[in-house]
């Protein structure tokens, strides 16, 4: 699997996890853009980010500083951020 | 998928964007135990808060300490008391560092060549009997000879059952002195005869702060929701309560489930060290409070809870930008 199919699945993975722990309706991980502003557009605050944060610290072993959730803003970039440090940790 | 810009037109989502990006952090600090006036109904007094931890005397502490507040992310320093004008050194110092709002009874002025633009909300009771009665004498005349004209002051009003029918004067006054007007209902912690809020009279108050708003658009600072809200006790069908309230010191909040709630928000007493439970009293029934920064609060921290509809996220919209020129991180 290339990079770019693994970040393609890794953005659906989470959008599945977003959809389900936030209770967003009217959508399915294949329809969630990944570009969308989470913050501006769907209306996820910090409490959300920190949710999601646990859930995806479970799956992937991976903790997301608070400090980063600014920067988080959209499904793609979290999972490019999850992606890196799964990366960084070979 | 519901999104903010699929719910607004072009007005609507110029005015959330000015509010979106604003990550408002605040924090209360109790800046001194004393105060200049005895109020019945003063959560402060009848808590005795003003007993909970001796207040720290040593200037360098509290600076080291808003510094240290600084770095949890704070950007709004809200200053309470006792009465924070018995304690000015205090006081600058969180003005010289944050943006800094400063709650008074009025009757000491804030100097305005040292405090130029310090946000301050002077409190207030009702019309001058209902001052005399809860407060011991009428600070209305006081402060507005203080403060007339000052462009970063407002009256934070808090009606009573009495009041009902008698509001307009009261705004009118304000809006005569050039001062602004918040509203907020008592939540009587003493149980004055006469002063707890009884069904009906929470309907006609909540119609007659509707008409204010109407009548003086310049000089209330306020929104129809939020007066649903607080006078109703609900939101979005829920009631109000312990398990609802965003404004309980997060070190101490072992809820669960964990609501919405102010980020990193902690209410300080004056020895620096001490928290107390919640933006007011530890002894208040929470299913009755009706503290109004408390429930505006509850609004801005459900922001997902008002995107089922147009009209939701307006409501949304105008409590945020209430609470943001409260704060002065809108302009009037």
């Amino acid at each position: 699997m290339t990079v770019a199919m693994e970040l393609d699945q890794m953005i659906l993975n989470i959008a599945a996890i977003m959809i389900e722990e936030l209770k967003l309706e009217d959508v399915t991980p294949e329809s969630f853009d990944p570009d969308i502003d989470l913050v501006d557009e769907v209306g996820i605050d910090s409490m959300d980010l920190a949710t999601v944060a646990l859930v995806l610290r479970d799956k992937y072993a991976v903790r997301i500083d608070e400090d980063d959730y600014p920067k988080l803003t959209t499904l793609r970039l979290i999972s490019a951020y999850i992606h890196r440090k799964l990366a960084a940790r070979g | 998928m519901k999104t903010v810009s699929s719910l607004l037109d072009d007005h609507w989502y110029e005015r959330y964007k000015k509010i979106s990006k604003l990550n408002i952090r605040s924090s209360i600090y109790d800046v001194t135990n004393r105060c200049n006036l005895r109020c019945k109904g003063c959560f402060f007094f009848s808590s005795d808060e003003h007993k909970a931890a001796p207040e720290e005397n040593d200037l360098a502490r509290w600076e080291a300490f808003i510094d240290k507040e600084m770095e949890r992310g704070v950007n709004l320093a809200i200053l309470i008391g006792g009465e924070p004008t018995l304690c000015f050194d205090r006081v600058e110092a969180f003005y010289k560092r944050l943006p800094t709002f400063c709650a008074t009874n009025g009757l000491i002025k804030v100097p305005r060549d040292r405090f130029p633009t310090m946000m301050i909300g002077i409190s207030l009771w009702g019309d001058e009997e209902d001052e005399r009665v809860l407060r011991g004498r009428d600070t209305f005349s006081i402060s507005s000879k203080h403060y007339a004209g000052d462009p970063y002051t407002y009256y934070l009003y808090t009606i009573t059952p009495k009041q009902i029918g008698k509001t307009e004067r009261i705004i009118r006054k304000i809006h005569e002195a050039g001062l602004k007007v918040h509203m907020q209902l008592l939540s009587n912690d003493e149980g004055v005869s006469g002063f707890s809020w009884k069904p009906e009279e929470l309907v006609a108050i909540r119609a007659e702060m509707d008409a204010m708003l109407d009548a003086y658009p310049e000089t209330v600072i306020s929104s129809k929701y939020y007066h649903e809200i607080i006078t109703t006790g609900k939101m979005m069908g829920r009631p109000f309560g312990w398990m609802e309230c965003p404004s309980v010191t997060q070190p101490l909040d072992q809820r669960d489930p964990a609501p919405k709630r102010l980020t990193n928000f902690i209410r300080w007493a004056s020895d620096l060290t001490t928290m107390h439970r919640c933006c007011t009293s530890e002894t208040r029934d929470c299913a009755t409070c009706k503290d109004g920064a408390a429930h505006m609060s509850w609004v801005m921290v459900n922001k997902r809870a008002h995107m089922a509809s147009t009209r939701d996220l307006q409501n949304w919209i105008e409590v945020y930008e209430m609470f943001a020129k409260l704060y002065q991180f809108l302009p009037w």
